[in-house]
């Protein structure tokens, strides 16, 4: 490497050779680089180094995969296929319960809204039994949010524990599965098709 | 080129056999790609075997005018780069690779053409060994598909002067490897 750093021309002179080796050097400059190989020692063993990696390989075997490829590829393939088709499902599966949770956390917001409303303008006669749109809103909200406060309690008090366990248990469930299957996928994906 | 072009329409409808004929057509020169850049016969296999997964998936974005084996070899590469940058940064476990399978079952080979086989492979990983993933790419291309710089610029997604700058740098590191040995 020190003697290449002492000719001064190395740079120009290999840029030259690797277009050389792949037939791009005009007539002009493959004379002036033979005539500087001929006179420099530093570019010539360059120029010989680069000469023998050609040789090594042009004479390299064009490597094959081992027998039984294709089918390997086949089998990773039908089962990239498969954890599409169960992700996709399983997307679906928690797309759907979050919306189902979302719609029940919204109607039990509403109920519980109309309950405090309803509470509140309690302690405001005047503004349930005044003749305003303002009164009229006031007094149909208070309306709805007693008959939500009847209707919860009664509900509560029967079915309360049962239903909230029900679906706790569900949410679990298909929040257990919807993991199960996302980290099945990420070990396959890791397989490549030996046994 | 008649039986490619039903085989890829074929495997665009959702056919995988017809695919499977594609990966039967092309599986050497993708592996050949992915065992030069990558040195080692178990992670060449994973990496061909993900180029043709890969193809399966974007096949629709293939354009006909296109030779398929440049366009699977383009993945391939790209691949093979990612990967090496990304091992890069892990930490190597082992570089020793086994004998490959295909050798072993070779019936005509005597155990000293084995040998030699085994040294001038371990010589041109070495040199390749030497080279960013990228220079690695160019090398390949270039020596064995004998692509133009055109073509390799196509493949590798960069430009003519990139390639040209690449051969030339690679071709220096590779030769002061070879006489530093």
């Amino acid at each position: 490497m020190g003697e290449w750093i002492a000719c001064e021309q190395n740079e120009r002179i290999s840029e030259w050779m690797s277009l050389f080796l792949d037939g791009l050097l005009d007539a002009d400059r493959e004379r002036r680089m033979e005539q500087h190989l001929n006179a420099c020692a530093a570019c010539r063993a360059e120029w010989q180094a680069m000469q023998r990696i050609a040789v090594l390989f042009a004479e390299s075997a064009i490597m094959g995969p081992p027998l039984g490829f294709a089918v390997r590829v086949e089998r990773r393939l039908a089962e990239r296929v498969r954890e599409r088709r169960r992700l996709f499902g399983g997307t679906a599966v928690l797309t759907g319960s979050l919306s189902l949770a979302g719609v029940a956390v919204a109607a039990v917001g509403m109920v519980v809204l109309s309950v405090v409303a309803w509470q509140w303008i309690g302690s405001f006669p005047a503004m349930q039994q005044g003749s305003s749109a303002v009164s009229q809103i006031a007094s149909g909200v208070g309306l709805m949010g007693k008959g939500a406060s009847l209707f919860l309690k009664d509900l509560l008090l029967r079915y309360g524990v049962p239903v909230l366990l029900l679906a706790g248990v569900g949410l679990t469930v298909l929040a257990g599965l919807w993991a199960w299957m996302f980290c099945n996928r990420r070990d396959r994906s890791r397989h490549n098709g030996y046994a | 080129m008649q039986a490619e072009q039903a085989w890829i329409e074929q495997a665009l409808k959702g056919d995988r056999t017809a695919f499977g004929q594609l990966v039967r057509a092309y599986e050497r020169p993708v592996y050949h790609l992915t065992y030069r850049m990558l040195g080692v016969s178990e992670e060449a296999e994973d990496a061909a075997q993900e180029t043709f997964l890969r193809a399966y998936t974007r096949l629709s974005t293939y354009q006909p005018g296109r030779k398929f084996v440049n366009w699977l070899l383009s993945i391939a590469s790209h691949y093979c780069i990612d990967r090496l940058r990304r091992n890069s940064r892990a930490p190597q476990l082992s570089l020793e690779d086994p004998m490959p399978p295909q050798w072993l079952s070779s019936d005509s080979d005597l155990p000293d053409q084995i040998l030699d086989k085994k040294q001038e492979r371990d010589k041109v990983r070495d040199v390749l060994g030497t080279l960013p993933p990228d220079y690695r790419a160019a090398v390949v291309l270039r020596y064995w598909y004998d692509m133009s710089y055109e073509e390799i610029a196509a493949t590798t997604r960069s430009t003519e002067s990139a390639v040209k700058s690449r051969l030339h740098r690679a071709r220096r590191m590779m030769a002061a490897q070879l006489q530093a040995a």
